[in-house]
């Protein structure tokens, strides 16, 4: 059980930074904490004590695995953040090209 | 300036020496998807940051005259359709999409999984690549030219 609340505490610190932090790489990494707090808690869903990895080898002998299914779906998932994360980027970028700061409480009026 | 591309001459050293290594673990890792963890992602992801480590140590002008940017855009963007090309050939074969038109082989031999290999094959140099040119196009605005480049 304490897993899944220190997955929760770092969710928390992702999203403080994501809502105390002014400048948009700031902001940016933390939506990128929460993300892999999330993952981490997928991942230790399938997770069993005393387990081995889900694949077979040669001269392996065949044991209870940890669930295999949970780890699929996170490399989904880390796919998805990461185009979310290149998004993010490229609005970033396209901000500074704009207002010349980060600093989003210097980002106010909109500007053609 | 146009000189001074880049990063420090150690950073260029040591990326050109580790480079080989880079592209021959992103390639092993391809490979041995069906046999040990890894597989098309894993693989992809690190042959992107050997192309990452170029455009790093060398600057985006030299590592575009090394790359060829037209044509890695055209091979990634014909990896989905070698994969449903793929797809459509079990489905010709057997009526089922991506059906296994190869041999199984031997269990834990390189050649035992059938349509596995050269499907992650091809999502590892489409994930390479693609992860490469999304960090290429986000470097192509100049923050000294501004909106004009």
């Amino acid at each position: 059980m304490i897993i899944y609340l220190l997955c929760f505490a770092l969710f928390l610190i992702g999203l403080y930074g994501l809502i105390t932090k002014r400048d948009l790489i700031k902001i940016i990494l933390a939506s990128g904490i929460m993300g892999y707090a999330v993952n981490l808690m997928i991942v230790l869903f399938g997770y069993r004590r005393g387990a081995v990895y889900p694949i077979l080898e040669k001269g392996k002998e065949a044991a209870i695995m940890v669930d295999p299914l949970p780890q699929a779906l996170v490399l989904t998932s880390i796919v998805i953040e990461l185009g979310t994360t290149a998004m993010l980027v490229a609005l970033a970028i396209r901000l500074f090209n704009k207002y010349k700061t980060f600093d989003i409480t210097k980002i106010r009026r909109l500007r053609g | 300036m146009s000189e001074k591309q880049g990063l420090t001459v150690i950073v260029k050293t040591v990326s050109r020496a580790i480079l080989a290594v880079i592209f021959l673990y992103g390639f092993y890792i391809i490979l041995h998807g069906h046999l040990s963890p890894g597989g098309g992602f894993g693989g992809g992801v690190v042959l992107a940051l050997g192309f990452l480590s170029v455009l790093l140590a060398y600057g985006r002008p030299t590592a575009q005259k090394w790359l060829n940017i037209r044509v890695l855009h055209s091979v990634e963007s014909s990896g989905p359709l070698l994969f449903l090309a793929l797809g459509l050939l079990g489905l010709a074969a057997g009526g089922v999409f991506l059906l296994n038109t190869l041999g199984k082989g031997r269990l834990f031999d390189l050649w035992s999984s059938g349509f596995i290999l050269p499907l992650n094959i091809i999502i590892g140099v489409k994930v390479g690549l693609s992860l490469f040119l999304a960090v290429w196009a986000l470097t192509e605005w100049d923050p000294e030219k501004g909106d004009d480049a």
